[in-house]
């Protein structure tokens, strides 16, 4: 039997807008993972981007990644991995302050790399979870 | 479910995009373990030759993810199974030309997706990697 793939459709969105659809799906739930996209800080609600500072884009993501768990029936405390990719990792402690506020103890394993990121965003999340 | 998971490497059938051995790198083309396939980082090859194929930014993205369809294909499994996608570009300001292409590989029901820029080696323009489901 293979395993089953399901897309999980963004909590709380008004219908799709008029446009070409999203390239990328927000998350998708494959066998026993919820496979989520890398978040930029967005109102989940209309999807514009809310541009700030590390610590309010950290916030934001990770609020929405709330969410978006939830509604797809999983959790922060069932998440197993994270990227975390930044502007400058001389914002990473501006990102842990925040990060360290949303995930249970103990928190799931990490990487943070620094890079170009598109759309002038200073903070993408994406993680692996349990479904 | 006592069973422990055994994994299997996947080869693709064109053994002109088998890149790593070609280049004598120490990794497979991909691992396939329980339901997952685990694809190494792609980047554009000619499928003809086996040489890098290194045009505009939308050609070396044509490139790699028809080769990623090869490469699933080969392992049973297809564009439409994969859920998560690393897109790597060297360049950030190819955003809008890769978008373009990607859009013509998974037009409905798209993976999940991550675009980052960040150093390539051998001049290439992009590296994707992804994982699937099996079968």
């Amino acid at each position: 039997m293979v395993a089953a793939r399901k897309i999980i459709p963004p909590p709380g969105a008004e219908p799709a807008a008029v446009g070409s659809p999203p390239p990328a799906s927000l998350a998708v739930k494959g066998g026993d993972f919820l496979f989520v996209s890398g978040l930029t800080a967005v109102d989940l609600k209309t999807g514009a981007r809310l541009h700030g500072t590390t610590a309010s884009e950290t916030r934001q993501i990770l609020a929405n990644l709330k969410q978006l768990l939830e509604a797809a029936g999983s959790s922060l405390d069932r998440v197993v991995k994270v990227n975390v990719l930044l502007h400058s990792m001389l914002e990473a402690p501006n990102m842990n302050d925040v990060y360290a506020q949303f995930f249970p103890d103990p928190p799931p394993a990490r990487t943070v790399c620094g890079a170009r990121l598109p759309d002038g965003a200073k903070v993408i999340i994406e993680c692996t979870a349990l479904a | 479910m006592t069973e422990k998971l055994q994994r299997s490497t996947i080869e693709p059938k064109n053994p002109h995009l088998h890149a790593s051995r070609r280049s004598n790198l120490p990794h497979v083309p991909g691992i396939r373990v329980g339901d997952y396939i685990f694809l190494s980082g792609m980047t554009p090859v000619d499928p003809q030759t086996g040489e890098r194929s290194l045009g505009p930014i939308a050609e070396q993205v044509r490139t790699t993810l028809s080769n990623m369809r090869h490469m699933l294909e080969s392992a049973g499994s297809s564009l439409d199974r994969v859920v998560r996608v690393h897109v790597v570009l060297a360049d950030i300001s190819h955003m809008a030309d890769m978008e373009r292409v990607y859009r013509e590989f998974f037009p409905v029901d798209p993976p999940a997706r991550t675009v980052w820029s960040m150093q390539l080696r051998f001049g290439n323009g992009c590296e994707i990697e992804c994982v699937a489901l099996a079968g």
